[in-house]
Formats: C-alpha cells, sequence, structure tokens
C-alpha cells in the first residue's frame, strides 16, 4: 500500500529526513516512536503534501502510484488522512461545512452522488457520538474555542467520516488525560478493519497500550534505525532511547 | 469647479417644483464647493475621474425593467428605473398605517413636512448629496404612523441601465413605537452613473431594520448614502453589502438625537477585478446614553481598491456612550488594496468606546487543512473567504435576505483570483 524508499527531505534548507525506508501493507498498523526531532512530525506532513517541505531524494509509492507528484487534495481523495498534532481553528467555518463538502469531495472521487444535508448530518451525528463530542460541536467553527482534547477528537471524527484507507495519526495521544486518550484509541480501533492501515506517530509508549501495533519502528536522525513487533516499544518505555547512543538522544532536548 | 458640476448647477436651475426652495440652498452650495481631488480628505483615496469623463444623457424615459422577487421575502417592491419611480404606487395593496408618496406628485398637504426631512438628516458636507439635492426630482417620501408595525418588507430597488444619469431620493418616517424593514437594492453593470441618497427619520422608540444593497458593478458608477436620525430609544439594525464597480461610494450617517438609541450597523464589502468600494461612515453620538456597534468587513482580490473611513465622534455631553468600530479586511493579492481608518473623536469623559482595523491575507495553514481533506484548493479559498464574512451574514435579521445573497456572495469569490 505505502512504499518509502530512500526519502530525504529537508525544510528550509535543514535536513530532516535522511534515507528513510519504509513499507507497509494493506491492514497493518505501524507505529513511529523516536525523540524529538527526530523527524516524525515531518514524515506525516510529507506524506501529506504540506507546502515547504523539499524532497530531495527517495520515492514514495502510495497504491502504485507516485505520492509525491499528487497535490494535498487528491492524496487525501485517494484515501490518505493525516490526524494532525495541532489542528488548526478556522473560525467562521462550521465542522459541518467543512465535512460536508470533504465528504462529497470523496465521494465525487469515488463516482457517488453528494450527500443531501440529511444524509450528511446522520453520518456526522454518529461519527461524533463515537468519538465522545457533543453535537452542537459540529455548528461551531473548525477546531474554534476546542480544548487540546476536543481538537483531537475531532481530527478522529474527521477521519470515520473520510473512511481514508491510510490514516496517519500524529501524536494524536499528545496533550491527553487517559479518558480521552480510551476514546481516540477506541475511535482507531473501530477503524481497523484488515484492510486500513495505519501510522501512528507517538513519543510515547502509553497509546500504544490501547492501539496495538503490528510493527513498531524507531525513527532516529531522520532513518529507521531500529524496527521490531509490539515488544520493542515496551523496551523503549523502559529503557528509553539510550540505546541510539548520545548522539541521538542529545536530539531529545532540542 | 469641474465642467460636470457645472452642468449640474446648470441644470438644478433649471428645474421648479415644489422642492426648489432647498434645491436653492444646495444649488448655492455647490457654487461654492470645491470639485474634490486627491487632497481633499473625504475623497483621498477614490479618484473622480470617472464622473468627469461622463458622456451621458440624463433619463428622460424610464423602461420598466422586471425585477425579481426575492424567494420567502414577501416583499412590497418599489422599483426605479434610471431614477424614475416606475411601480404604479397609487394601487399597491398597503397595510394600515403605511403611506408611500412619490416625490414627482408630492400631495400639497403634505409638502411642507417632506420639505423638513428632505437634506435635514444629511448632512450637507457630502458633495454628491448636494447635487441629490439639486437634481433628485424622483423619489419617494415613506411616511409610517405611530405604533405601526410594517411586516412586510420593503424593498426599493433602484436599476441603472446603460448610457443613463439618474439622482433618486428616499425619505423614511418612522413614527413614535413604530417598525418597518426597507432595502435599499442598486443594481446595474452597463456604463451609468447614479446618486441615491436615503434619509431615515426614527421617531422614539422606533425599530429600523435596514438593508442597503449596493450591487453596481462593473462600469456602473453609484455613490450615495443612508442617513439616520435616532430619536430617544429608537433601535437601528442596518447591514450593507457592497460589491465594487469602476466608481462605488457611499457614506452613511448615523446621528445619535435622543437618549437611550442603539445602533448595530454591519458591513460587508467584497471585490474582484478592478472594483472599487469607499465606504465613509460617521457616527455622531450628539447626546448621552447611546449605544453603537459598528462592524466593517472586507474582502479584497485581484485589482480591486477598498476605502474604508469610519468616525465616531462622542460630543461632550454624550456621557456614558458606549461605541465599537471594527474594521477587517482580508486581502487575496498582491495589487490589491485597501485604505482603512478608523477614527475616534471624544469630548466626553464618562464612555467606553474602541476601535479597530486589521488587514490579513488567507491563512495558509488554513488552507493547508482543508486541502488535506479532500477540498480543492479553489474550493478552499471560497469557504474561507465566506467564513471571514459569515458572522456578520448570519447577523441580519432577515432569513429570506440572507439565503438570496449566499449563492451571490459566494460566486463573487468564485470570480475572484487569488495571487
Amino acid at each position: 500500500m505505502l512504499k518509502i524508499e530512500n526519502l530525504h527531505a529537508s525544510v528550509e534548507e535543514k535536513n530532516i529526513l535522511k534515507g528513510l525506508n519504509l513499507n507497509i501493507q494493506p491492514g497493518e498498523v505501524h507505529a513511529i516512536m523516536g525523540p524529538n526531532g527526530a523527524g516524525k512530525s515531518t514524515l506525516g506532513y510529507i506524506l501529506s503534501g504540506r507546502e515547504g517541505y523539499e524532497v530531495s531524494e527517495g520515492s514514495v509509492e502510495f497504491n502504485g502510484e507516485d505520492l509525491l507528484d499528487m497535490d494535498v487534495e487528491e492524496r487525501a481523495r485517494k484515501g490518505l488522512f493525516l490526524a494532525f498534532q495541532y489542528p488548526v481553528e478556522i473560525p467562521g467555518v462550521s465542522n459541518m461545512e467543512f465535512m460536508k463538502e470533504a465528504v462529497n469531495a470523496m465521494r465525487e472521487q469515488r463516482g457517488e452522488t453528494p450527500l443531501s444535508a440529511a444524509e450528511f448530518l446522520k453520518k456526522a451525528k454518529e461519527a461524533c457520538k463515537q468519538v465522545q463530542l457533543p453535537l452542537d460541536f459540529l455548528k461551531r467553527g473548525v477546531n474554534e474555542g476546542f480544548s487540546g482534547g476536543e481538537k483531537k477528537r475531532n481530527e478522529l471524527m474527521q477521519m470515520i467520516l473520510l473512511e481514508p484507507t491510510l490514516c496517519i495519526l500524529d501524536e494524536s495521544d499528545s496533550g491527553l488525560d487517559i479518558d480521552a486518550l480510551q476514546v481516540v484509541a477506541n475511535g482507531v480501533n473501530s477503524q481497523r478493519d484488515g484492510k486500513r492501515s495505519f501510522i501512528v506517530i507517538t513519543h510515547y509508549q502509553r497509546l500504544l497500550d490501547y492501539i496495538e501495533p503490528d510493527h513498531v519502528h524507531i525513527l532516529a536522525k531522520g532513518k529507521v534505525v531500529k524496527s521490531g513487533d509490539a515488544s520493542l516499544a515496551k523496551a523503549v518505555e523502559k529503557e528509553g532511547y539510550a540505546f541510539l547512543g548520545q548522539d541521538n538522544t542529545e536530539e531529545a532536548g532540542a | 469647479m469641474s465642467q460636470w458640476l457645472d452642468q449640474v448647477i446648470e441644470r438644478g436651475q433649471a428645474i421648479d417644483d415644489w422642492l426648489s426652495p432647498v434645491r436653492t440652498q444646495a444649488l448655492e452650495s455647490l457654487r461654492q464647493s470645491q470639485w474634490p481631488n486627491r487632497r481633499t480628505e473625504a475623497w483621498k483615496y477614490t479618484s473622480l475621474t470617472p464622473v468627469e469623463k461622463l458622456e451621458l444623457s440624463p433619463t428622460t424615459a424610464a423602461d420598466n425593467a422586471a425585477v425579481s422577487d426575492i424567494d420567502g421575502l414577501n416583499s412590497l417592491n418599489l422599483v426605479f428605473v434610471d431614477g424614475k419611480l416606475v411601480t404604479d404606487i397609487d394601487n399597491l395593496p398597503l397595510p394600515a398605517g403605511l403611506h408611500i408618496h412619490s416625490l414627482r406628485a408630492m400631495p400639497a398637504s403634505l409638502q411642507e413636512t417632506a420639505r423638513e426631512l428632505f437634506g435635514t438628516i444629511k448632512p450637507p458636507r457630502h458633495l454628491f448629496g448636494l447635487v441629490n439635492d439639486a437634481l433628485a426630482e424622483d423619489g419617494l417620501f415613506i411616511d409610517i404612523d405611530a405604533g405601526a408595525h410594517i411586516e412586510r418588507p420593503l424593498r426599493l430597488v433602484n436599476f441603472s441601465s446603460a448610457g443613463k444619469e439618474s439622482h433618486h431620493r428616499v425619505l423614511v418616517r418612522l413614527g413614535t413605537g413604530s417598525t418597518a424593514t426597507v432595502i435599499e437594492h442598486g443594481q446595474g453593470h452597463d456604463s451609468s452613473m447614479s446618486t441615491g441618497f436615503a434619509e431615515y427619520e426614527l421617531g422614539e422608540k422606533a425599530h429600523l431594520e435596514h438593508y442597503r444593497l449596493a450591487m453596481h458593478t462593473h462600469q456602473a458608477i453609484h455613490i450615495g448614502g443612508c442617513h439616520f436620525s435616532l430619536h430617544q430609544e429608537s433601535r437601528l439594525n442596518s447591514t450593507l453589502i457592497g460589491f465594487g464597480s469602476q466608481l462605488s461610494r457611499l457614506d452613511v450617517d448615523i446621528i445619535h438625537s435622543g437618549e437611550h438609541a442603539k445602533a448595530k450597523f454591519n458591513a460587508v464589502y467584497l471585490l474582484g477585478e478592478s472594483e472599487h468600494f469607499d465606504l465613509h461612515s460617521t457616527i455622531e453620538h450628539a447626546v448621552p446614553n447611546g449605544t453603537t456597534e459598528e462592524n466593517a468587513r472586507g474582502i479584497i482580490g485581484d485589482k480591486a481598491k477598498a476605502v474604508f473611513n469610519g468616525r465616531i465622534h462622542i460630543h461632550r455631553d454624550a456621557q456614558k456612550t458606549l461605541a465599537e468600530l471594527n474594521n477587517r479586511n482580508l486581502l487575496l493579492s498582491r495589487r490589491g488594496q485597501i485604505n482603512t481608518k478608523p477614527e475616534l473623536e471624544i469630548y466626553a469623559d464618562d464612555v467606553q468606546c474602541a476601535h479597530g482595523a486589521t488587514v490579513a491575507e488567507i491563512e495558509e495553514e488554513a488552507l493547508y487543512c482543508l486541502r488535506s481533506r479532500g477540498i480543492s484548493r479553489s474550493q478552499a479559498l471560497v469557504m474561507l473567504n465566506f467564513g471571514f464574512i459569515q458572522e456578520l451574514v448570519n447577523q441580519m435579521p432577515n432569513q429570506a435576505l440572507a439565503q438570496w445573497l449566499q449563492p451571490q456572495l459566494r460566486d463573487r469569490f468564485v470570480e475572484m483570483e487569488v495571487k
């Protein structure tokens, strides 16, 4: 489904990714862990197509197509979804309007007819319920005045509505208390259907107690330095990133 | 003095009707007026060259223009074509308490009253207001009895057609405790020049819901104004929607004449291509305990140019005034221009006032967020733009009018280029 080969990328002329490889099959959950500054969020942004990131080398194939050649919206329409670490507030555009437009853009891509307002509302209400967001959040401006946890749940609500095939969760656990963490984890688990794939970017092992990964990769200095199964995450939790060596852990403070 | 103004004075002198006494005064003021140039403060950012170059003929005969109804509005339509009233007002089904008279056929018994309204609320500093004083032969005097609640909105459409110059005037008097909704709707896109000024007297405890839809576009030049006098405990809720044209200019004056009056004025202007829109508003708090809330938001794309000048003037005796003025602008292109100037002039010491103006660009991060959910860039821009003004559109008390406006406002964004 997703094949990243020897990816080199920079932002503002600073090299962040330095030869990253990753191969994800349908239905798999991959966790990406690593110290601050390792390039975890950069990877998410590059996959989603955010401007300002320069890919100098390497390739990314998404379902056999060149992902890096696509516009941001095209990637989304082909099934890629990035849940943001810091969701942006958009006053004036309601959650409802935002998601209706997005859902119908997806439907158009699949050759389906757009949902009517009533049909959409029904789906949106269900999604709200699933992530435990009050229904009046649909009427509010996107993330406008939402708490940190509400913003994360709102990202998840979008994921549920858009039904992507590859979901990238960028530190969806950061800033969440244990209850909110479970809501997020349950939301993700409800979307695991054996076909949909996930990249779970996280700093801590905590989230992985609830979302069981098939593979865990440790990202440091722009590369995957170690891969393993769920036990690798537990080892990291216990021992920290010290095994990466002095040189790598320094960046944790950066 | 410009040739155009000379010609206005000449034509004004030739008019002989029941308004002649007030026209004479206006003509005298015009003779003493300087034709504005870029050094004239009120016209600093708006060039009158398009007016100077005009070769238009004053209207002789008016064609009937088909005015389509607004769904769900159920308005009483009063239509002007090139300044001439074409609606047969004698056969309108008027509700009790509402009286509508044409300025062209004012009954002798009302001439004195109408003359007293004419030009007394509109301040004499507006040059084109004086031009309108001198030349507006047609127009309406809308008189609402004390205590009357006029449910049906009055929609005054002013349609300008190719090659025509026109001037019309509206006088509205709301009696004590009366309520009404008045929509002034300007239309036309061909080369034309029109002035349209409206004066509103809100009696004690009267409530006016007002809209000015300034929708002259392209080559249509429109210069006009809305002027309100608010008596004791009256309420004004006014919304202005401005599209730009070769030259569009509006002056709004809200005068607190009685205590405890409340005014809410929202303005939205949306400009693209090489359009020009200039809004000058002045709020006069002449008496204590008045409240004003003014919000103006504009979106400027392409090579368009917007001018906003919002002045709040709090007189020495106007203690306990609450006044807020806010102007926010979104610039969509590097070649677009906005000149904004909020002004507070306060002579009373126990007041609460705030004012502010901002100019911003579309937030790249918000754009990226929408696109990352599959929404096309162009559609995302429409949504973000619309979001910027949505708040004010949502505040329009008349839902039918808001519904009718939405797609037209959206269409404006679709046409705007973003660079």
